[in-house]
């Protein structure tokens, strides 16, 4: 069982979504969320954007410290997780930075609420 | 993977000790939890969850225990509620935009 956290575009999530579905990969946990990777947010500097200098001198040039994401959670089965990473990387993949990113945790056991399953039967 | 939660008010201390030592990448939300103390009572009123801020980094085995010290340092204020860090185990990490696995 592994626990497969991505972080996306929130304007992805739709798109995700549906296509998660369609693969009968129903079950996602999704969560408004802020973050930054190797391009550390958004800098008008490092990316170039052109900043008059009124506005430098405002300070008015920080860009953003943090960008808004969002977060899905899917634990799935061992032989399932390949098939969700590629949903989602196909899915996202839009070349520019920003795009996001995966991280595959390992699981030791999950449990339904409902019928008191535990292990793959709770997924 | 590194979890800390921690106050709100430090979280930014927090994100910006981290980003001069180098670790920029990082996810935070707004959470609500309560801890050992169960919460916070003021007069009559009880507060059973209090927000605070959950940072999740993820960063190389090598690079965990200067990542701990920093938000330890940034986050600490000596009173009840200054937050707890988790460190948990991360297999694959895939970059969306190139496909490329690792960190």
């Amino acid at each position: 069982m592994k626990e497969i956290i991505a972080i996306i575009r929130p304007s992805k999530m739709n798109a995700t979504k549906k296509k998660l579905d369609e693969m009968d990969v129903p079950s996602v946990t999704a969560m408004p969320v802020w973050g930054r990777g190797n391009q550390r947010g958004i800098n008008p500097v490092l990316t170039g954007i052109e900043v008059s200098k009124e506005a430098m001198v405002k300070g008015h040039v920080t860009g953003m410290k943090f960008v808004p994401k969002r977060m899905l959670v899917i634990v799935a089965k061992d032989e399932d997780v390949d098939k969700i990473v590629d949903i989602i990387t196909k899915t996202n993949k839009t070349g520019y930075i920003g795009d996001g990113k995966i991280f595959i945790c390992p699981t030791d056991n999950a449990m339904k609420v409902r019928t008191k399953e535990t292990g793959d039967a709770a997924l | 993977m590194i979890r800390a939660i921690v106050r709100p008010e430090t979280a930014d201390a927090v994100t910006d000790g981290l980003a001069d030592s180098g670790f920029y990448s990082m996810t935070k939300m707004p959470v609500f939890g309560r801890g050992k103390q169960k919460g916070l009572t003021v007069g009559n009123t009880h507060y059973d969850e209090l927000p605070k801020i959950l940072i999740i980094v993820v960063v190389e085995d090598s690079s965990v225990d200067e990542v701990l010290k920093i938000i330890q340092f940034k986050a600490y204020t000596g009173s009840e509620g200054d937050g707890k860090i988790f460190i948990s185990p991360v297999e694959k990490a895939i970059t969306v935009r190139t496909g490329a696995s690792g960190i």
